[in-house]
């Protein structure tokens, strides 16, 4: 555990979105403490609920169909029951975001030097337009645009796919925020480009101190930036390890299966997980107990305990690797390690 | 913010024009005429030529040598001297009229009218490539040697020969004629016979302003939009027994929804108590006629001047006795249905309208006809079993089919499936020939080359003298015999009584004449006659003088009157 | 730029000498003389042919089309003696119908069409893209299902009824405005407006459903971007992340919309104008329909035709304005 200050408390979170076909309940009860300085993965397919949390930490869902419970805290402030001005006042500021696709990130009326001075005035209303310009310019320099001040005047259709997402970054940390929530920021990206855009993002987390939340179904990108790791299913944490653990000795059926993905991706070069039989769960209807029991090649194993108990987040493997599994601990360390090696 | 202001502005006008509204409840000296026209067909008074609109430039802003008495009633169709001082003098058998000028005549701009203008106006109804539409009776009648194209391109020895026809001695205008027109001075009730200030006319721009001699002059004339009439004070009522000038302003309001004039009317607020509409649109009749009482008082349902007919080509259909077959078998009762009922007119008994009270006398109707204009199919039958034996031929093509020429629209589409089912019980075949742009209709069917067994057939007097009716329609030199009756045994007959009608100078016996014409031409059934046709008009509260002024089918304009508030 | 108007005005022009073509061979294909039309009583088969004359359709197309032509560069004369006028360049022709030059005609009627577009465009605008947004902003609540049925009927319903509609119940039943008569705003504002208010409601309720659905439909699908996300994890207020990020993008296909809307609308608004009884260049044209007048039909058609040319070339440089993805360079 780090030693450093906690930047974001994420307890009991829970979002549900009303839809004409009923109740999705996208992220359950899920609790986490995100440290200063400190970069967390939180690794998933698509709909496990991990962008749905993302959104959550800043209050950007749809607020007439998505109820939160829970409390997620940044700078001391409540974001889901704080006042709207109050929230606005963290976003882009403390906590800021960068997007999986730059294509459609960014405002496409407007030049990209306006829209980073836009983030950076609504926060700093007193700035003259030279101080604004100022950092516009050392923004665009920090995060590697060459001939800043000309390209500042480009509207976004005018950049490459990488070079919008250095601006994506160049807005997001134009307020130095202590908090940088990372959407699958390199998915939509060229392969060659997905390092730069990662390495950026690492070099500017040395310089301005901040913590990194990364969002990802790759565990690629995860193996090579995050140090601790939340593994979502369902909306819920299935398993929340350290890197190293995760990858040494995975504690859940679920991991065992993104770990095989991940062999896979040096074949297929791109992370789908299709080494897991079976497709993730409706969200409406989700299976009951556990989860992943219908994926699940070792449910089995304990009788009818998996089809019926939800499984509790318990310190199942070595050091400190939890799982939500109702599988005996020394099970899980004898196919874990199998996995892992 | 911007759409905050966008608001306010949106807010401020609604509430200024309800504002304005409040304070527009009363009304003005002012009469209202209201029409879905775009404009008057024609003001100028040479080219004018619709009952309606003689009526209204005749009373207001024109005067002629002759006008019908401005009067209710009978006496409505009494004419006395207008610009001149009695309904003039005929000599030489009545084929020299002569008219004396009253004094103190004045056009608008105060300057004197002078026999020359009114020879001056009458030249230009010769000028038909410019004075389009007008009547051509100055043409017909005068007796002008030679070609005379009308002031604007005529020679001066083409002038010269016009100015011997029409003379001026000081104030007394004199006409000499081709030949006997008895009634020439019914003919000046027209307004061919107004006259026209040389150096003001405009030719074919004269019709958007023309000068007048009437007690209103025209302050604005915008098509589509109005026309404004405002006192014309150089008019001096001592030199008129006719026209009163009651109102102040006449406003003729072009381009209106038609629904929404009647529903105004019926509604009767502000401006609208002073307003009057010619036509009442069939969906609303029921509720002015049959609802409310003083709806009713406020409205009337009276003879037009028109008579609808059918025309038989008689060349085709000589035998009688087809023709009797085709009247009897015929379903007037279901084709007056189709075409909007009672309200549209009475079966007529003839071609001659009671409103021309001394020239009608009703008729005897053809044996076996049935008054309630429901078919006599077995008469009919009887008929056609005569003609068999009498004119085979006839019968025969009768039976084959006979061409009924018709104008492709909805309603007479209609019409023409009534008549082959009336037909068809007769044993009688229609063969329908649809003529495709209605305008074509008439000239279609006037073409000598057209052959045609059935027409349709419409007319209105030119003047309330039914000179203008039963020669027209049934002599070979009428401008709109469809009947091709020449051919017919009677014909020569018949043609020497009505020119004997015609040069009888003796207003009643002449009339005599013509009831005696009218019954023989419905013996002889050369046309079917089918309806006298009917209109329906309503006005204001505050409007008094609303008769309809027999000879024109139409309001008395002029003399319409305004009901003032009491102070 | 500049070259790219120059480019578009001529072929403009082009096109409207297409149009004028067009007119006229449609007309002269017409099954209907309209020498025939406008001869009154007296219609006998000479009078007809001096008629033809005069209105000059004894002429050949070839030769009418010309004589149009010249006439707008040059003007025309007419008749001879004292009758004689003429109708100075630009000219159109003379409607012996109206007594008037076509030009002059168009002239007169053209503001009033015009005051009757700008008004109904401006109250459309505020009540289809206003509606639009609250629906969007209220989505699945009362407001938006408001704005829904408001959408549906209104663009279903005939401008005709609802014209009259709107006149019988203020005007004649309930009685709060006077009959709408049209006045000059320049000769008496507030008469103006009086005469003005109910056609403008009446075109502004029917057009703006559809505009109410556009924006709607445009600001639900803008909110659903990326970057109006971004927006708002930017820190931005709500009313600046409508204004700059979803009105923004949901105003693009509005405008364009709006502009051929708007032009088609100047080409005169026939139904609007004939049952408030506006005397504008709709019914103007429909007039010289009914009553086969080729001049005022050929003129009326043209001045539209300005419109509706002049107002995509507008939309074009717009759109340019308005998205800087498809601007020229």
């Amino acid at each position: 555990m780090s030693s450093q200050k906690p930047v974001l408390i994420v307890e009991n979170l829970s979002v549900s979105f009303a839809t004409p076909d009923g109740i999705v309940h996208a992220v359950n009860d899920l609790s986490f403490v995100l440290h200063e300085g400190e970069t967390l993965g939180i690794v998933g397919e698509s709909g496990s609920g991990k962008s749905v949390t993302a959104a959550s930490l800043m209050r950007l869902n749809n607020s007439v169909t998505a109820t939160s419970t829970g409390r997620v805290v940044v700078a001391g402030v409540d974001v889901l029951s704080a006042s709207e001005a109050d929230v606005r006042r963290l976003r882009g500021s403390e906590i800021a975001m960068v997007f999986q696709d730059p294509m459609s990130a960014l405002n496409p009326y407007y030049t990209v030097g306006y829209q980073i001075a836009e983030a950076y005035e609504v926060h700093h209303p007193e700035a003259s337009k030279a101080q604004v310009n100022a950092k516009v310019l050392e923004m665009m320099t920090k995060v590697g645009i060459p001939n800043p001040a000309q390209r500042a005047d480009e509207y976004p259709h005018q950049f490459s796919g990488g070079m919008r997402q250095r601006i994506v970054i160049a807005i997001a940390l134009v307020n130095d925020p202590k908090i940088l929530i990372a959407d699958e920021p390199t998915t939509a990206l060229d392969v060659t480009v997905q390092a730069q855009i990662l390495d950026l993002m690492l070099a500017l987390q040395v310089e301005n101190g901040m913590a990194i939340l990364l969002i990802t179904h790759d565990l690629g990108v995860i193996a090579e930036v995050a140090r601790d790791v939340l593994v979502m299913y369902a909306g819920r944490v299935v398993e929340k390890a350290d890197v190293e653990d995760l990858f040494e000795i995975p504690t859940h059926p679920y991991s065992w299966g993104l770990l095989g993905a991940v062999a896979s991706l040096e074949v297929s070069s791109r992370g789908h997980l299709r080494t897991i039989e079976g497709t993730p769960p409706s969200l409406l209807n989700l299976p009951s107990g556990c989860a992943f029991h219908p994926r699940c090649s070792f449910a089995s194993e304990n009788g009818s305990r998996c089809t019926t108990e939800t499984p509790l987040l318990v310190q199942k493997g070595p050091k400190h690797s939890f799982s939500a599994c109702h599988l005996p601990v020394e099970r899980i360390v004898e196919i874990g390690q199998k996995v892992g090696n | 913010m911007k759409m905050r202001r966008i608001g306010v502005a949106v807010g401020f006008v609604l509430v200024a024009s309800t504002l304005t509204a409040s304070c527009g409840g009363g009304y003005d000296n002012t009469i209202n005429i209201l029409t879905n026209g775009e404009q008057i067909a024609h003001l100028d008074p040479q080219r004018n030529y619709t009952g309606d609109d003689l009526a209204f430039a005749g009373s207001t802003i024109q005067r002629s040598l002759t006008t019908y008495k401005f009067q209710a009633g009978d006496a409505g169709s009494e004419i006395t001297g207008d610009l001149a001082t009695d309904t003039g003098t005929s000599s030489n058998g009545g084929k020299v009229w002569a008219f004396t000028l009253k004094d103190g005549l004045k056009y608008e701009d105060g300057s004197v009218i002078t026999c020359a203008d009114v020879a001056y106006g009458v030249s230009r109804s010769f000028a038909t490539d410019v004075i389009t539409d007008g009547p051509s009776y100055a043409m017909t009648y005068l007796d002008v040697k030679g070609e005379y194209p009308g002031p604007y391109k005529a020679t001066a020895a083409q002038q010269a020969a016009y100015d011997k026809a029409v003379t001026c001695d000081g104030n007394t205008i004199t006409f000499n004629l081709k030949s006997t027109v008895a009634d020439f001075n019914y003919t000046t009730t027209l307004l061919t016979f107004s006259p026209v200030p040389k150096a003001k006319d405009t030719g074919e721009k004269y019709d958007m302003h023309p000068i007048s001699s009437g007690p209103y002059k025209i302050e604005s004339y915008e098509v589509g939009k109005a026309l404004v009439l405002v006192r014309n004070d150089q008019w001096d009522i001592a030199t008129d027994t006719e026209r009163k000038a009651y109102a102040d302003k006449i406003v003729y309001h072009f381009g209106l929804e038609e629904s929404a004039m009647d529903e105004r009317l019926i509604a009767d607020s502000g401006q609208d108590k002073t307003a009057v509409t010619a036509g009442i649109l069939p969906e609303s009749l029921k509720t002015v006629f049959e609802g409310d009482k003083a709806l009713a008082k406020r409205a009337v349902n009276y003879y037009d001047p028109f008579v609808g007919y059918t025309n038989l080509n008689v060349k085709n259909l000589s035998c009688l006795d087809v023709r009797k077959a085709i009247y009897l078998a015929l379903d007037r009762e279901a084709l007056r249905k189709a075409g909007g009922g009672s309200y549209t007119g009475d079966f007529a008994d003839g071609f001659i309208k009671p409103l021309m009270k001394i020239d009608y006398k009703k008729p005897t109707q053809l044996a076996g006809l049935n008054e309630d204009g429901s078919p006599n199919v077995e008469a009919a039958k009887a008929a056609m079993a005569a003609a068999e034996t009498k004119c085979p031929e006839v019968a025969a093509h009768a039976k084959d089919g006979l061409k009924f020429y018709y104008p492709d629209t909805e309603i007479w589409k209609k019409a023409l499936a009534i008549w082959i089912d009336s037909m068809g019980k007769a044993g009688i075949k229609i063969k329908p020939e649809a003529v495709g742009d209605p305008a074509q209709y008439w000239p279609t069917v006037m073409n000598p080359e057209t052959d045609y067994d059935i027409v349709r057939g419409g007319w209105a007097p030119d003047w309330a003298n039914a000179s203008t009716v039963i020669p027209e329609l049934f002599t070979t030199g009428g401008g709109f015999n469809l009947t091709r009756n020449a051919s017919d045994p009677d014909y020569k007959t018949f043609e020497t009584k009505v020119n004997d009608a015609r040069n009888t100078l003796d207003r009643t016996a002449q009339g005599v004449k013509w009831q005696e014409l009218n019954q023989f031409v419905v013996d002889r059934l050369w046309a079917l006659p089918g309806t006298f046709t009917r209109m329906q008009s309503m006005w204001g509260s505050k409007i008094e003088n609303s008769f309809q002024w027999g000879p024109f089918g139409a309001f008395c304009y002029g003399n319409l009157k305004v009901q003032l508030e009491k102070k | 730029m500049f070259l790219f108007v120059v480019r578009r005005l001529f072929f403009a022009v082009l096109l409207l000498l297409a149009v004028s073509v067009v007119t006229y061979l449609l007309f002269s294909a017409l099954p209907v003389d309209p020498a025939a039309l406008t001869c009154g009583k007296n219609c006998k088969p000479d009078i007809i042919a001096a008629n033809r004359i005069r209105l000059g359709y004894d002429k050949s197309i070839v030769e009418q089309y010309w004589l149009f032509l010249k006439g707008i560069f040059v003007g025309r004369d007419y008749g001879m003696g004292q009758a004689a006028f003429s109708c100075p360049a630009p000219s159109f022709g003379y409607s012996f119908a109206q007594h008037e030059c076509v030009t002059t005609l168009i002239g007169r009627t053209f503001p009033v069409t015009a005051y009757l577009s700008i008004g109904a465009f401006i109250m459309w605008m505020i009540i289809g893209v206003g509606s639009g947004a609250i629906a969007a902003l209220n989505k699945g609540k009362w407001q938006d299902r408001l704005a829904n049925a408001f959408t549906a009927v209104g663009v279903s319903l005939p401008t005709f009824y609802v014209g009259l509609l709107v006149l019988f119940s203020v005007v004649i039943w309930l009685g709060i405005l006077p009959f709408p008569d049209y006045v000059s705003p320049l000769e008496d504002p507030i008469k103006f407006l009086n005469a003005m208010i109910l056609p403008w409601l009446t075109l502004a309720i029917l057009s703006a459903a559809s505009y109410t659905r556009l924006t709607r439909n445009g600001m639900l699908e803008a909110m659903n971007e990326d970057f109006v996300r971004l927006g708002v994890a930017k820190g931005l207020s709500r009313s600046v992340v409508l204004r700059k990020y979803v009105m923004r993008a949901a105003m693009v296909p509005i405008v364009t919309i709006a502009g051929l809307d708007f032009a088609s609308l100047l080409g005169g608004a026939i139904i609007t104008e004939s049952v408030f009884s506006l005397p504008g260049m709709g019914k103007l044209a429909i007039r010289s329909v009914v009553e086969s007048d080729l001049p005022v039909l050929v003129g009326t058609t043209l001045v539209s035709a300005v419109f509706i040319v002049l107002a995509n070339v507008i939309v074009d440089i717009m759109y340019g304005v308005l998205d800087p993805r498809v601007r020229v360079k």
